[in-house]
């Protein structure tokens, strides 16, 4: 099978993963006869507009939601992984996860209601800070840039803690949410800033897919095939940044789609970008939506937060890796 | 031959080097269309750094380059890369391509942006492909290469550049004899027969003597000597570059070029 035919499937598990999580709740909106019977009748019961309003202000803007903030995160850990050429890199390394939460906490502490710009300015201020501190020599060396964000994010998180033990325990359970990741309690406001973006920076991403097949098979060869390296590198890490800072502000930490999600799409449809910016948008979104589909329908009655259940897929993910190489 | 046009390769006076460190102190370097030049050097007498800054990956502290009588700020990057190919020095490949997707993204600098391969795209590939003994590996992965595959592969996507300049760092460390040879070969018929300028920095001083038509020893980013491989393959002048009493020169006895040998 060609990596057409695979990305093709591809998408049409992502549609059904997506469709299913839409249906799937405490109201079951997958009882087609019925709907269709009563849209026939025309009579406009309690029991339609109770379905209607689960769909279009429940499930249809949190299903887009977290296949945004999925696909964003994949981008991002895609760009990353070839423009430092390590298949370990991911946009989190930039420090985009501990800078939102300060910019959450710090901006909750002074009584915002809203978290999400001070989310967004906490981690693109963070990622800024590390990416200056390396901007000498930033593609060469991804370790020095690991330990600064690393670093970086340890102090971040060391005032947030600071700053959460102040809290009330209404606030601090909120906030311990918001930590998590959660797509709960989101609308179509959050859908509006991410799709967009999720789209214009996968076409962007697409539309350059041949400068970064030869970036990621080296820095150096893929200037003397007439690529201009460290334009390329600049855009890409800010792209990556903007991203995954506004998946971050709108959803909160959402752990390993954006290292899983780019590996998963390379085993499936292939590595050339061309093919792999499409793919791994997919493999994000549909990972994201199911993982978020497993969070509030595995316990009932209680939901957990999605970051729980892609922290857990995520390390059997690794483990079956690193047992596969064996 | 056609040595008399102006040299398409032309270095003058280049000074270069990183942070704190001057690297190279005035080269002064040409090569021309039909013509092998090979450098050579002890290591850290900054043969792979030359080739850093005559392709503008590093910046020039001082002194001229030009490609094809442009000077190389002047050209952009796309330009630069259809006049000069350069095959690097072997770095392990991070992710799953085939060999045909590795060496078709040689034609990179004469595709626009988003167009598919031509058929003269998808030529050039696996032509480059033939020369250098990797017809039937369209479909391996790069990662299952040897060492050796893996560096002809690098060489194959530099040909399929078809750049009339064409720079090589030590394009023979990986390989066996036979290649050894099939890549001189190769790339003394690339000068000859296609009127290409070839720079390969070398450390077997014996393939560089067999297959250029003229050589540049290096040390201490200076050129110690340059002319015929004759001129340049002196005992005083190896003796005094690579800190050897060892090293002696005699002529191959098959073809008369000069031969280094050690004699303890």
């Amino acid at each position: 099978m060609n990596a057409l035919a695979r990305l093709c499937l591809l998408a049409a598990v992502s549609v059904a993963v997506f469709v299913a999580a839409v249906c799937i709740g405490p109201t079951h909106l997958l009882d087609l006869p019925r709907w269709i019977e009563l849209l026939r009748t025309g009579a406009a019961t309690p029991e339609l507009e109770r379905a209607s309003l689960v769909f279009w202000e429940l499930r249809l803007p949190r299903v887009l939601l977290a296949a945004a903030a999925g696909a964003n995160l994949a981008l991002g850990g895609l760009l990353l992984q070839a423009i430092f050429r390590n298949p370990l890199a991911e946009p989190y390394l930039l420090g985009l996860s501990s800078g939102g939460a300060l910019g959450a906490v710090v901006a909750l502490a002074a009584g915002a209601t809203s978290v999400t710009w001070p989310a967004l300015a906490g981690s693109l201020a963070l990622a800024a800070i590390v990416l200056l501190f390396c901007r000498q020599r930033i593609a060469a060396d991804l370790p020095s840039l690991l330990l600064v964000g690393v670093a970086l994010g340890a102090l971040a998180q060391a005032f947030t803690t600071a700053i959460i033990l102040r809290f009330d325990p209404g606030a601090l359970r909120s906030i311990l949410f918001w930590l998590m990741g959660s797509f709960a309690g989101r609308g179509w406001t959050e859908v509006w800033m991410l799709l967009p973006a999720a789209l214009a920076g996968g076409l962007a991403i697409w539309l350059l897919h041949r400068p970064l097949d030869l970036l990621a098979l080296g820095g150096e060869s893929a200037h003397h095939l007439g690529v201009r390296v460290p334009l390329l590198q600049t855009a890409g890490i800010a792209l990556a940044a903007v991203l995954a800072a506004l998946t971050v502000a709108a959803c909160g930490t959402i752990g390993f789609v954006g290292l899983m999600a780019p590996h998963l799409t390379r085993k499936l449809v292939g590595a050339p970008h061309g093919i792999s910016v499409p793919g791994s948008m997919l493999v994000g979104a549909t990972l994201t939506v199911g993982a978020d589909l497993a969070a509030r329908t595995l316990l009932a009655g209680t939901e957990l937060p999605v970051g729980v259940v892609t922290g857990a897929l995520g390390c059997l993910f690794f483990l079956a890796l690193v047992a596969g190489k064996k | 031959m056609k040595a008399e046009q102006e040299p398409f390769l032309q270095a003058r006076a280049v000074r270069a080097g990183y942070s704190g460190r001057e690297v190279l102190r005035g080269i002064d370097l040409e090569v021309r269309r039909g013509e092998v030049l090979c450098v050579a050097g002890p290591n850290g007498s900054g043969k792979s750094t030359l080739l850093r800054a005559v392709t503008g990956l590093l910046p020039l502290r001082g002194g001229e380059v030009r490609i094809g009588g442009t000077p190389l700020g002047a050209l952009s990057a796309k330009e630069r890369a259809r006049r000069c190919a350069v095959q690097p020095q072997v770095e392990a490949p991070m992710f799953d391509y085939t060999v045909g997707q590795f060496v078709l993204l040689g034609r990179h600098p004469h595709r626009p942006p988003l167009a598919a391969a031509t058929a003269q795209d998808r030529d050039a590939a696996s032509g480059a492909m033939e020369e250098t003994d990797l017809a039937g590996f369209g479909e391996r992965s790069i990662r299952s290469l040897s060492s050796g595959e893996w560096q002809r592969t690098l060489l194959a996507r530099a040909l399929a550049q078809e750049a009339p300049l064409l720079l090589l760092d030590e394009p023979a460390a990986h390989l066996d004899p036979g290649h050894r040879f099939v890549v001189h070969t190769l790339l003394r018929s690339l000068a000859r027969k296609q009127n290409r300028a070839v720079l390969c920095v070398s450390h077997d001083l014996n393939l560089a003597a067999e297959f250029s038509d003229r050589m540049i020893l290096m040390t201490q980013g200076r050129v110690q000597a340059a002319g015929t491989p004759e001129e340049v393959l002196t005992e005083p002048n190896l003796r005094e570059v690579f800190r050897c009493e060892a090293l002696r020169v005699a002529p191959n006895p098959f073809t008369g070029r000069p031969g280094t040998f050690f004699a303890p």
